[in-house]
C-alpha cells in the first residue's frame, strides 16, 4: 500500500538568524529520503515553502474566491509530504515516527486511493 | 435442539472462527457475512439431521468454520469483478480421518491477532471495546449497546466506521514486534478492562454474560501464555481469575447483591484463585511494578480470606489503593479507597474525602450515591442519606444491585436520626 506522510510543524523554528536550523533539518531530511530510496520505498514528496507564501482559492456556491494565506490559520502549518510505500499501517506508522521534525510537531498518516478499487 | 446447539457453537466458538476467518481473508466485513451465512446454513442443515435422528456434528465449530470458508471465498469470486484480491487456494475439504479430531483443533486460534486489530490505536478508542466483544466475543450489537448505555443505531455506526478504517488504513493482521508493545499492550489491556467491568457488572452471571466473562478468562489466558514477561498483561489475567472466583458468592439465595466483604470465601472457587495467584508471582517476578499489578493485589488479600471468621483485609487495601493512587489517580480508584478508608479511619473521615470528589463528574454515577449514602447513614444523618439512596435508585442499577440499595435504604429510615447530637440537623 501507498501513504502519504503529511508533515505539520510550527514553520516559525526554521526562522533563526543564520538559517542553522533549516540546514539541520534538510541534511536530516536527505538522509531519510535516501534510507527509503534505497529500501525501495520512496514513491515521492517535497518540502513546501512557508505559508506566508501562500494563497488559497476557495470556492463556494461556484465562485471562485482568492485569498493571501494558508487553508486554515494555525499553530502547525502542513510543511512537505512524503509518499511511501508500506506493507500495512504499522509500517507506515513506523516511518512517520522516525521522520525529522525540527521540535514538536505532527505526522499525518494518510493511505493513498490505489486506483484498482 | 438444533436451535440451541447452534447458539451454543455460535456463542463458543464465535469469535475463534470469526478471527481464523479475518485472518485468513484479511477482511472483518467478510468474515462476519461468511459467519452469518455459516449459522443460517447450519440452522437448516442440523436441525433436519436431527428430525431424522442423527446428530448434528460432532463438532460444530469445525463444520461452522469449513461452511464458513467456502461462504467467504464465494463471496470473493463474485467481488473478484471488482477487486484483484486473491486469497489462498481453498483447502481441501476435510478428509474423514480429520473430520475424526475432536474439537476445534481444525481452527487456528487467530483471537489474538484478532485483539490486536480491534484494539489498534489507530482505531477509535470508544469503538476498540464495542468492535473486540462484537468480533472476539461474540455479542450482538444490541447486548453492546446496552452495556455502553448507548443507542444501537449510534453503536452500529461507530462499528461500521471502525471496520472501514481498519480496511482502508491496512491494519495489519499481525500481532506486532516487542518493539511495540509497551504502546499497543497497553491499548489492548485497557480495552479488554473496559470489556471486562462491562461483564463484571452483571453479578447475576446471567444469560450472555456469563459466556462472556468465560470468554475474557480464555482470551486473558491467551494473552498471558503469549506474553509471559509483560507483568501487566498477566497481572490482568490474574484479576480477571480473582473476580470471576467470587462469582458464586456475589448473590444471596433472594438474588441479592452481597458486598465483598460479607461474601462467604468459602462459597469462592479456589481452583482459579489458584491459578490467579499463580499469574500474580509470575508477574512480581518480572519487577516491573505497574497499576494492573496493584489492582490484582488489592483482590488478592481479599482472597486470601478463608472464611467469614477471619477479619476482612482492610488496612492492606487501604495501603494498596494508596500506592495505586500513584499510578492512576482517577476519581473511581479515591471512591473505592474512601471505602477503606470508612473501615480504618471512619466514615467522617471517609466522607470528607468522598465530597472532595467532583460530584459534577459523578452525577450519574450511581456507585458514588451509594457509597455517600451508606457512609451518610452510618453517620446517623438519615435524611441525607435517604436522599442519597434516591439517587443511586433512580439511576436504573441492576436488578441485584437494586434490590440490595432498597435493603439498605430501608435500614437506614428506621435507624435513629443522630445527626441532631453532631448539630447537623437535616
Amino acid at each position: 500500500m501507498q501513504y502519504a506522510l503529511l508533515i505539520y510543524e510550527d514553520e516559525t523554528a526554521y526562522r533563526d538568524e543564520n538559517g542553522r536550523a533549516w540546514r539541520e533539518i534538510i541534511a536530516q531530511h536527505q538522509a531519510f529520503a535516501a534510507e527509503l530510496v534505497e529500501k525501495g520505498l520512496l514513491r515521492g514528496g517535497a518540502g513546501l515553502k512557508t505559508t506566508n507564501t501562500a494563497t488559497t482559492v476557495r470556492r463556494a456556491a461556484g465562485q471562485c474566491g482568492l485569498h493571501d494565506g494558508p487553508f486554515a490559520e494555525s499553530k502547525e502549518q502542513l510543511g512537505g509530504f512524503y509518499l511511501i510505500e508500506a506493507a500495512d499501517l504499522d509500517e507506515a506508522l513506523a516511518w512517520a515516527r522516525r521522520l525529522p521534525l525540527a521540535g514538536d510537531g505532527s505526522v499525518e498518516v494518510r493511505p493513498v486511493i490505489d486506483g484498482t478499487t | 435442539m438444533a436451535r440451541s446447539l447452534l447458539d451454543q457453537a455460535a456463542r463458543t466458538h464465535g469469535g475463534r472462527v470469526i478471527a481464523a476467518l479475518a485472518a485468513r481473508f484479511r477482511d472483518l466485513d467478510l468474515a462476519e457475512e461468511a459467519f452469518a451465512e455459516a449459522c443460517l446454513a447450519a440452522a437448516q442443515a442440523w436441525s433436519q439431521t436431527s428430525a431424522g435422528g442423527g446428530a448434528a456434528p460432532r463438532d460444530p465449530a469445525a463444520w461452522l468454520y469449513s461452511v464458513a470458508q467456502r461462504r467467504a471465498l464465494d463471496m470473493l469470486r463474485r467481488r473478484g469483478v471488482r477487486t484483484r484480491l486473491v486469497p489462498d487456494p481453498p483447502a481441501p475439504p476435510p478428509s474423514a480421518e480429520e473430520a475424526m479430531i475432536d474439537d476445534a483443533r481444525l481452527i487456528p486460534d487467530e483471537r489474538l491477532r484478532l485483539i490486536f486489530v480491534c484494539c489498534h490505536p489507530a482505531v477509535a478508542p470508544d469503538a476498540r471495546a464495542a468492535l473486540t466483544l462484537r468480533l472476539v466475543c461474540g455479542l450482538t450489537t444490541q447486548e453492546i449497546a446496552r452495556a455502553f448505555l448507548v443507542a444501537e443505531p449510534t453503536l452500529a455506526q461507530r462499528l461500521v466506521r471502525a471496520k472501514r478504517k481498519i480496511a482502508e488504513a491496512g491494519v495489519a493482521f499481525e500481532v506486532p514486534g516487542p518493539e511495540a508493545w509497551p504502546e499497543r499492550i497497553g491499548a489492548v489491556l485497557s480495552t479488554l478492562e473496559i470489556a471486562y467491568a462491562k461483564a463484571h457488572e452483571d453479578a447475576a452471571g446471567a444469560g450472555q454474560h456469563a459466556g462472556y466473562a468465560k470468554e475474557m478468562l480464555d482470551l486473558t489466558a491467551v494473552l498471558a501464555e503469549l506474553l509471559p514477561d509483560e507483568p501487566e498483561c498477566l497481572a490482568f489475567a490474574a484479576l480477571v481469575r480473582y473476580a470471576e472466583a467470587r462469582r458464586p458468592a456475589r448473590l444471596d439465595d433472594g438474588g441479592t447483591m452481597t458486598p465483598l466483604s460479607e461474601q462467604d470465601p468459602t462459597l469462592w472457587r479456589r481452583p482459579l484463585i489458584r491459578e490467579a495467584e499463580r499469574l500474580l508471582h509470575a508477574a512480581a517476578r518480572c519487577r516491573r511494578p505497574g497499576p494492573r499489578q496493584l489492582q490484582a493485589a488489592i483482590h488478592a488479600a481479599w482472597c486470601d480470606r478463608a472464611s467469614l471468621d477471619e477479619p476482612a483485609p482492610w488496612s492492606t487495601v487501604l495501603a494498596l489503593y494508596d500506592a495505586l493512587l500513584t499510578w492512576r489517580d482517577d476519581a473511581v480508584v479515591r471512591l473505592n479507597r474512601a471505602v477503606a478508608v470508612a473501615e480504618v479511619a471512619g466514615p467522617a473521615q471517609a466522607l470528607a474525602e468522598v465530597d472532595w470528589l467532583d460530584s459534577v463528574a459523578f452525577r450519574d454515577f450511581g456507585p458514588f450515591h451509594a457509597v455517600r449514602a451508606d457512609l451518610l447513614a452510618r453517620l446517623g444523618r438519615r435524611g441525607e442519606a435517604l436522599s442519597a439512596y434516591d439517587r443511586a435508585l433512580a439511576l436504573d442499577p441492576a436488578p441485584a444491585e437494586r434490590s440490595w440499595l432498597e435493603r439498605r435504604r430501608a435500614q437506614a429510615a428506621t435507624s435513629p436520626e443522630s445527626g441532631s447530637r453532631g448539630g447537623i440537623a437535616t
